[in-house]
């Protein structure tokens, strides 16, 4: 075994971060006109300067090593002795082919929209209700972000407790109205739908604190100017609120769209992602690949990951450009 | 008379829907209190008890016992990852909002990307580094580590709520003489107290829910944060379920109220803000 | 073994190229630090899956009491049963592995397909006292790598009341179609019948292979109709609402929770709840699990064993295998299987406690009678195959496959 190998490797690989300390060659086409002095290029890094550094030190290594990771045919034996044979994209190509990938997809999909509709949605309608003048308002507005506070395996344990087919609480309402009890994590057809209500509950505080931080810098006095204008307060939240909130909104769903990518905690304690595969996303795929079982298949499991990471750096380019076109218009 | 009597109706009923919806999202929390004070027999009773009516307090008994060192570490872990996350995010916002530097795109998707890396592998690089610098096992590590989960949320936030600060002020101020560093102190910052205040809030709330770097990093140390506490009711058999649920409870009491607090703060930090106007 | 040297250096070599590029000179503190261990040789460490057992338990005091009598310290760290795989290969991929692991019995052959740990021909460890069966789990490719620290298994718990009330006979249950025949008169008597865990992760297998080796089917074939019989037992059983449906979740806590409510008449689980059976007041009785024409079925076992993992200073072997073999002595192993309720993986130690203890005698016979899951030479091929083996059992119980279709797709899988 030649541990050197190693150190020999890297260079072949892609890089993997683009090392952003140096200023970029060109300038980002569509940027701002000539208006740049040389001083605030200065400042501007020196007050990104804390932040970069700390990138490179700290995300640099896991992300190459997940890229690595996924390049090489690693086996138990070779993970822990690093000499594991470098593959190209066979792993990719594995899980391509794998029967799992298609209903990952689709359940990745699914989950990921319906979850970041309902959050948002139901975020920016209580932020909305929160920010009027009543009593209690800013306790309760705390008490919602409750939920937060539980580490997940509690929070994930107690929905599939309360969801249990034989003892939980869900199904003994149910069966106090008349309804049938459901096999909430046990049937291929609900497993999903569970997981999916379980997450929307953790994610809503989230948007709501920080479309609620968003409203409160909407002024107040064009509310006003609207009231007296006779507009009600439907017309005031589509014409003022809704416009104004776009860019928290915009950051909120982009993020909101990243964290519901990788969750992996809920639907792992809740389902494992079965039955029979029928809450598998890529994110407990990944996890069921790398760390599921006691005989580990790494490459794979870091070959799904980086898909994922793949999906998110797409949805982050449409971000941008939807920032520089409203940055056009302003 | 009769309109303030009508305002008062309003303002009561719309807390008495806020109370409702509460009541409906802290459903689960209740649960789980409730899970913490059952009897194991009655564990997986059907139907169950809606209330601990056969109560039990072994559960809190033996993680009072236990836990409380747990606690203020979760809580100094929580309060320096605030800090370093701020630290370095509010400069790295204002920058990116307000200065344009070039590459400052490229730098943002970076920030994007960073968050996607699994957090498995993060915490299996943090790992391999750590053991080379010996901060396994070390509350600077985790914290470190910690901030991972927020700082490039902070930095998109604080960008966000940053670009909503009139350039006019800024052009004013750079008039007035004060450079960029004394611009983004005495003018940004305190202008963004709600943007802090939210960064702060999830920067805590991520650190105190951390299970996945404390599990890597801190396992089997002198100071191991509650998350890692809870896991001492989980045998390789058996799980001691009433004292994980009230270890939980536990966990969110003072988080709970550091919460309500810093709402107040939000609040306060607001009808200054319309003082002002 | 320099791979852990070779790995350090690539990773401060990594750092440093990053911090130069980055234009920091922030990392240079950060150069020369080496691994824990080698700062100080007289302390070593061990690592267990009890992370239940706090500072002040027999378990933790037996271990500094052996590293005194060794004349070292001991670090322990207890670590959750489903994670300390990973935690080892991750540590021994650094360099880091602990002096002393105790793991989980069929996670032994991986660990050591993985180059983790010496075998007891390396170091000089004693295991000719224990049972045959019990070490054969340990053992991969003609080695042993490693002692049981005390084994389990799982058979039939019954609820006496439960089953008086249907006007059951326990000693009518010898097969399957009586225990089947038994459920149905629980049933009609309106209470609950029989409660397992069919979750989807290894669990799932462990307590499905009893019935599984029960109908006559072999792990390297899971298609055979010995097999398709087992898994349609469970089915049946769900289906005509003798178990409920929940069995598909249970963890086996969550699965003896159910039977601690008192409704059901059965429930599938291991020897480490006999002292819950107690603290609950149930008036219960522990059955083998019947083979399907007959007889006890063969369990699997489980339980952990103490291994010694490699290391790059081979002269620290001498003191763990000191360490081992003070926790597997035949004293200190009846105390710690006594608070495990574990049964002892030696006869003698074994008849002491059935002497001590009339309720283990079942326990001591049925781990007699229990096969490793990682025996018969499946060694490493066995995660593969208990994965496709849960995922069918979960797959049919849910009803998105016939129960032969579930396991032809296994088979077709493992291949």
């Amino acid at each position: 075994m030649t541990p050197m190998n190693q150190t020999t490797h890297p260079p072949d690989l892609p890089r993997p971060t683009p090392v952003p300390a140096e200023p970029a060659p060109t300038p980002p086409p569509g940027a701002k006109k000539r208006r740049r002095p040389a001083s605030t290029q200065w400042a501007a890094w020196a007050f990104l300067a804390p932040v970069t550094v700390y990138l490179v030190l700290f995300y640099a290594y896991p992300l190459y090593r997940n890229l690595d990771l996924s390049l090489r045919n690693y086996t138990v034996r070779s993970f822990v002795q690093g000499n594991a044979p470098f593959t190209g994209l066979k792993n990719y190509r594995t899980v391509l082919d794998d029967p799992t990938f298609a209903p990952a997809l689709l359940h990745t999909a699914v989950f990921t929209f319906v979850c970041l509709a309902f959050q948002y949605a139901i975020g920016l309608a209580l932020a909305v209700f929160f920010n009027q003048h009543f009593r209690l308002a800013a306790t309760l507005r705390a008490l919602f972000l409750v939920p937060w506070l539980l580490p997940l395996i509690v929070s994930a344990s107690t929905w599939s407790w309360m969801l249990n087919s034989d003892s939980g609480i869900v199904n003994a309402a149910l069966h106090a109205v008349g309804v049938d009890p459901v096999n909430w994590l046990t049937s291929p057809s609900w497993s999903l739908t569970s997981v999916i209500i379980a997450n929307i509950w953790i994610g809503v505080p989230f948007n709501l604190v920080v479309l609620y931080s968003g409203l409160q810098s909407i002024p107040s006095g064009l509310y006003e100017a609207a009231a007296l204008d006779g507009a009600n307060a439907w017309q005031r939240f589509w014409r003022i609120t809704f416009p104004l909130l776009r860019p928290v909104s915009a950051i909120t769903l982009l993020l909101g769209l990243i964290y519901t990518l990788k969750v992996l905690d809920i639907i792992w304690i809740m389902t494992k992602g079965g039955p029979a595969d029928a809450s598998t996303t890529f994110a407990t795929w990944s996890y069921q690949l790398g760390f599921g079982n006691m005989l580990p298949a790494f490459g794979p499991g870091a070959a799904v990951g980086n898909l994922l990471v793949v999906a998110a750096l797409v949805f982050g380019l449409v971000y941008i450009r939807v920032q520089r076109r409203q940055e056009a218009l302003s | 008379m009769s309109r303030t009597h009508a305002r008062t109706k309003t303002t009561w009923f719309k807390t008495t829907i806020g109370v409702v919806l509460t009541a409906v999202m802290l459903f689960p929390v209740y649960w789980m209190l409730n899970v913490s004070l059952t009897r194991d027999t009655d564990m997986r009773k059907s139907p169950p008890d809606l209330l601990p009516l056969h109560g039990t307090l072994t559960g809190y008994r033996t993680v009072l016992d236990d836990q409380l060192p747990y606690l203020e570490t979760s809580l100094v872990i929580g309060l320096g990852t605030v800090a370093l996350t701020v630290a370095l995010a509010a400069p790295a916002g204002y920058a990116l909002a307000k200065l344009r530097p070039r590459g400052g795109r490229v730098l943002s998707f970076v920030l994007l990307a960073a968050q996607m890396i699994p957090g498995i592998i993060m915490a299996m690089g943090f790992y391999a580094i750590y053991l080379q610098l010996g901060l396994l096992r070390t509350v600077p590590g985790l914290i470190v580590a910690d901030s991972t989960l927020a700082v490039p949320f902070a930095v998109l936030i604080f960008t966000a709520f940053m670009s909503g600060i009139p350039g006019e002020l800024l052009q004013a101020a750079r008039t007035d003489g004060a450079g960029p560093l004394r611009t983004f102190w005495s003018i940004v910052m305190p202008m963004s107290r709600n943007a802090v205040v939210t960064v702060s809030l999830f920067a805590f709330l991520w650190s105190w829910s951390d299970f996945v770097f404390a599990s890597t990093l801190s396992n089997g140390g002198a100071h191991e944060p509650i998350t890692l506490g809870i896991y001492h009711y989980i045998g390789n058999n058996n799980q001691q379920w009433n004292a994980i649920m009230a270890t939980a409870v536990l966990a969110s009491l003072p988080a709970a109220v550091i919460l309500v607090l810093a709402q107040r703060y939000v609040a306060a930090g607001v009808t200054a803000g319309a003082v002002k106007d | 073994m320099n791979s852990s040297s070779g790995q350090r250096r690539l990773v401060v070599a990594a750092l440093t190229a990053l911090a130069v590029t980055a234009g920091a000179t922030a990392c240079s503190s950060g150069s020369g630090s080496a691994g824990s261990k080698d700062a100080d040789s007289g302390t070593y460490t061990v690592w267990d899956p009890y992370p239940q057992f706090a500072k002040s338990s027999a378990w933790v005091k037996l271990l500094d009491q052996c590293g005194a009598k060794a004349g070292v310290k001991v670090k322990r760290t207890g670590f959750d049963t489903s994670d300390l795989a990973n935690k080892t290969l991750l540590a021994a991929q650094q360099g880091n592995a602990p002096d002393v692991l105790v793991v989980d019995n069929p996670v032994v052959s991986t660990l050591a397909d993985g180059g983790v740990l010496t075998s007891t021909a390396d170091t000089k460890l004693d295991t000719s006292k224990v049972d045959a069966n019990l070490l054969a789990a340990g053992q991969s490719g003609g080695k042993t790598y490693g002692t049981p620290i005390g084994a389990n298994t799982i058979a039939l718990y019954y609820n006496k009341k439960v089953l008086q009330q249907a006007g059951v006979d326990i000693a009518s249950v010898k097969d399957w179609p009586s225990l089947t025949a038994a459920l149905a008169k629980v049933k009609k008597a309106g209470k609950k019948g029989i409660t397992f865990s069919a979750i989807g992760t290894e669990e799932g297998s462990f307590q499905f292979l009893p019935w599984f080796w029960g109908a006559g089917a072999k792990l390297t074939q899971l298609d055979s109709s010995q097999a398709e019989s087992a898994l349609s037992l469970w089915k049946d059983w769900l289906k005509d609402g003798y178990a409920p449906n929940s069995v598909l979740n249970n963890t086996q806590t969550t699965s003896w929770q159910e039977f601690a409510s008192g409704d059901y008449a059965f429930g599938e689980n291991g020897t480490w709840q006999l002292a819950n059976a107690k603290k609950a007041g149930l008036d219960y009785g522990v059955l083998p699990i019947p083979a399907a024409m007959g007889g006890a079925a063969a369990a699997p076992t489980g339980g952990e064993f103490v291994t010694i993992p490699v290391q790059q200073d081979t002269d620290r072997y001498a003191t763990s295998k000191k360490l081992a073999a003070c926790l597997t002595s035949t004293t200190n192993i009846y105390a710690t299987d006594t608070t495990l309720s574990y049964v002892a993986p030696t006869s003698e130690v074994q008849d002491k406690q059935v002497a001590d203890n009339a309720e283990l005698k079942p326990w001591v016979a049925a781990v007699k009678a229990a096969k490793g899951r990682t025996s018969d030479d499946l060694g490493t091929k066995y995660p593969k195959i208990s994965e496709q083996l849960w995922k069918a059992v979960q797959s049919a119980l849910s009803g998105s496959k016939s129960p032969k279709d579930a396991l032809s797709s296994a088979q077709g899988s493992v291949k």
